[in-house]
């Protein structure tokens, strides 16, 4: 059975080594990225099944990095799941039309969680 | 079962890139009666939020916290230096926190916690190096050596970024060359 695939944006190197560590324990094959330059090459290129996308994502934010996937027919349908601390975290990722959200700092298991239940077996 | 009393009074892990990994495996695997703290000085973004103890808590029920200026530091306890500030300890048990120029690019800089830490506990001092992209640490671990504590290096081989274990592994007197798998292990047996 082929690896689910999980594309990580995330500036924080800690973040990104510790989830990656959690999700490849977790059966996963994991891509990380600390900016969002290139987003829909970086998509296109791995296929993930599902994108964790953080607010403060250099270049050109998680908001519109979103929406620039949401918007592009091939890749819409990609579920996204928005991290921040921010406490606006609900209007953001509205905003953003991310189709889940998980508030930093998050609890490992109910990331993993929230993960499992966007992709589809 | 612990085979001889322990002198151990301090532990200090240091690591950059690729360095969680080995801390994490470390944390999960470690017994909840350890007789000193564990001190982590992992170099990362100044900006960085505090999330890093909040991660790690979720691997252990000993208490992980991020230090804070003059947090006194109690046995079976791990913390973590927190983004931007260097650690220095005033006493075995208190530090203080100090956001002068960095050092070897870093802040926190482990050859700072290393070099302070060796002054006031001597023998009784383990200094960790693990996997990282810069030779932080390496100019600390040779002090620790002077003052008669114990050096442990990760084995370059097993690093994710094998830069910092390599510049360790050629410059100073080690007294181990540890894989991460057994870190736990060996603390335990402490």
């Amino acid at each position: 059975m082929n690896k689910k695939k999980i594309l990580i944006f995330d500036d924080d190197k800690v973040i990104l080594e510790v989830i990656s560590i959690i999700f490849e324990e977790g059966g996963y094959d994991v891509e990380i990225s600390e900016t969002s330059h290139d987003i829909i090459q970086k998509v296109s290129a791995f296929q993930p099944d599902v994108i964790l996308m953080d607010n403060w994502i250099p270049n050109i934010g998680g908001v519109e990095a979103t929406k620039l996937l949401k918007s592009h027919e091939e890749y819409k349908n990609i579920p996204v799941i928005y991290v921040t601390a921010n406490n606006d975290i609900v209007a953001l990722a509205a905003s953003a039309q991310a189709d889940d959200y998980v508030a930093k700092p998050f609890n490992l298991d109910d990331l993993e969680e929230k993960v499992a239940k966007h992709i589809k077996d | 079962m612990k085979t001889q009393m322990s002198n151990t009074e301090l532990i200090i892990i240091g690591g950059s890139a690729g360095s969680l990994q080995v801390i994490m495996e470390m944390i999960k695997k470690i017994d909840e009666n350890m007789n000193f703290p564990i001190v982590l000085v992992v170099h990362r973004k100044a900006y960085s939020t505090s999330i890093l103890p909040t991660l790690l808590q979720q691997f252990t029920s000993m208490k992980v916290i991020e230090i804070e200026d003059k947090t006194e530091l109690q046995n079976n306890e791990i913390y973590i230096v927190p983004a931007d500030y260097h650690l220095l300890f005033e006493s075995k048990n208190t530090v203080s926190l100090d956001s002068s120029e960095k050092m070897n690019y870093s802040r926190p800089s482990i050859d700072v916690t290393f070099k302070s830490a060796a002054e006031i506990f001597g023998e009784n001092l383990i200094g960790v190096l693990l996997s990282g992209a810069n030779a932080d640490g390496v100019e600390g671990l040779k002090y620790i050596k002077k003052n008669k504590g114990k050096v442990w290096i990760q084995n370059p081989e097993t690093a994710e970024v094998d830069y910092m274990p390599k510049q360790a592994v050629g410059q100073v007197d080690y007294d181990l060359l540890i894989e991460p798998r057994d870190l736990a292990e060996l603390i335990n047996q402490l």
